[in-house]
């Protein structure tokens, strides 16, 4: 299973995010940004930071980055994408996924660890969870508060696309307390939380984070 | 040459942290009876030729692909034409010799302002999506 781990100017995560899949048994691929060329990866992280030092809006300048022309090909074609934190904001600008992220309503940046509630095991990135199971990772955002329209809700919540869910307090305004969702096939997640910081008992909130990773893996093993 | 400014602002169901937050800020700097303030952005493009129907369309569409997210934002868009020697931002280096390189009586002849500065045309379109 090769994942692909894209690097953006203003990545954080990509070192984290790949170290995660590698923890999972999966084999990391790095992806530059600036290449139209996804190297025959299977599957595709989206990872957390400050990409184009959110310019405009966060995402809004990554989603014409070269690299995500063959992102959005290969999405619609059903290859699993995965997009943490900025990767998220980056699905949500690329039209890959619906609605927007935009500042926290408390307008402060949140780090915690985070509990949530895996709603829709169905996608390759949540497989590896009991459906409802009740996980803690890590959240760090300081835009991070889902918007969408009512119909739009309606849609994602009739359709069982909400992934995850705040548990406890609402830790940034999400409507709905939607820390994650899905596209209509399944394929693409977005997540506000990040699970590659939680898959080490040594540095992070536990191992809860590691299903992510390791759900793909198993799911081509097969 | 046409400026056209497109002004982006959040939608009206979107929350505004921003604004929320000058809000918060304004009556403990003792300005008392505002009601609301919303945050948004301005920009600024500078385009060659007359202010036409067809730029203006354009201009529509560079904000519906990159400036604002029509998810979350509305924009209009406003367009006037420049008169010559007000194109450029101060910020920007102008494409002539540096001051120091000027001789001192070296001015711009007074024929290239137009004597109808204050009447430009404008053409104004607004996004009623």
């Amino acid at each position: 299973m090769r994942i692909g781990v894209v690097t953006f100017p203003g990545s954080l995560d990509d070192a984290d995010a790949a170290r995660a899949v590698r923890l999972a048994g999966g084999e990391a691929v790095a992806l530059w940004h600036g290449d139209a060329d996804l190297q025959g990866v299977d599957a595709v992280v989206l990872p957390g930071g400050f990409s184009y030092g959110d310019y405009l809006r966060c995402g809004a300048i990554s989603r014409f980055a070269p690299v995500m022309t063959e992102v959005v090909a290969w999405a619609g074609r059903g290859m699993p994408v995965l997009g943490i934190c900025n990767g998220f904001q980056i699905l949500c600008e690329s039209h890959l996924l619906p609605g927007a992220l935009i500042r926290n309503d408390h307008r402060k940046f949140v780090c915690r660890d985070q509990r949530l509630r895996i709603e829709n095991n169905r996608t390759p990135w949540t497989s590896s969870y009991a459906e409802n199971a009740e996980v803690t990772i890590v959240l760090k955002n300081g835009e991070g508060g889902f918007v969408a329209d009512e119909p739009t809700l309606d849609r994602l919540e009739g359709e069982g696309r909400v992934v995850a869910r705040y548990l406890g307090d609402n830790p940034n305004g999400s409507l709905h307390d939607i820390a994650g969702i899905t596209n209509e096939h399944g394929n693409v997640v977005g997540l506000m939380p990040h699970p590659e910081h939680a898959v080490e008992d040594l540095t992070g909130a536990g191992t809860d984070g590691l299903g992510f990773f390791a759900g793909l893996a198993a799911l081509t093993a097969r | 040459m046409a400026r056209y400014v497109v002004d982006v602002m959040p939608k009206r169901e979107i929350l505004d942290p921003q604004g929320k937050a000058v809000l918060g800020a304004l009556p403990r700097l003792g300005f008392g009876g505002v009601v609301d303030v919303r945050q948004g952005k301005r920009f600024e493009v500078e385009v060659e030729g007359d202010p036409d129907d067809e730029r203006l369309a354009e201009v529509r569409r560079m904000a519906e692909t990159l400036l604002a997210n029509p998810v979350i934002e509305d924009f209009v868009v406003t367009a006037e034409a420049l008169p010559p020697g007000e194109e450029t931002h101060p910020w920007v280096e102008p494409d002539r010799p540096l001051p120091e390189e000027m001789a001192s009586d070296e001015q711009p002849p007074e024929e290239t302002v137009p004597e109808n500065t204050h009447e430009v045309p404008v053409v104004q379109d607004r996004d009623e999506a």
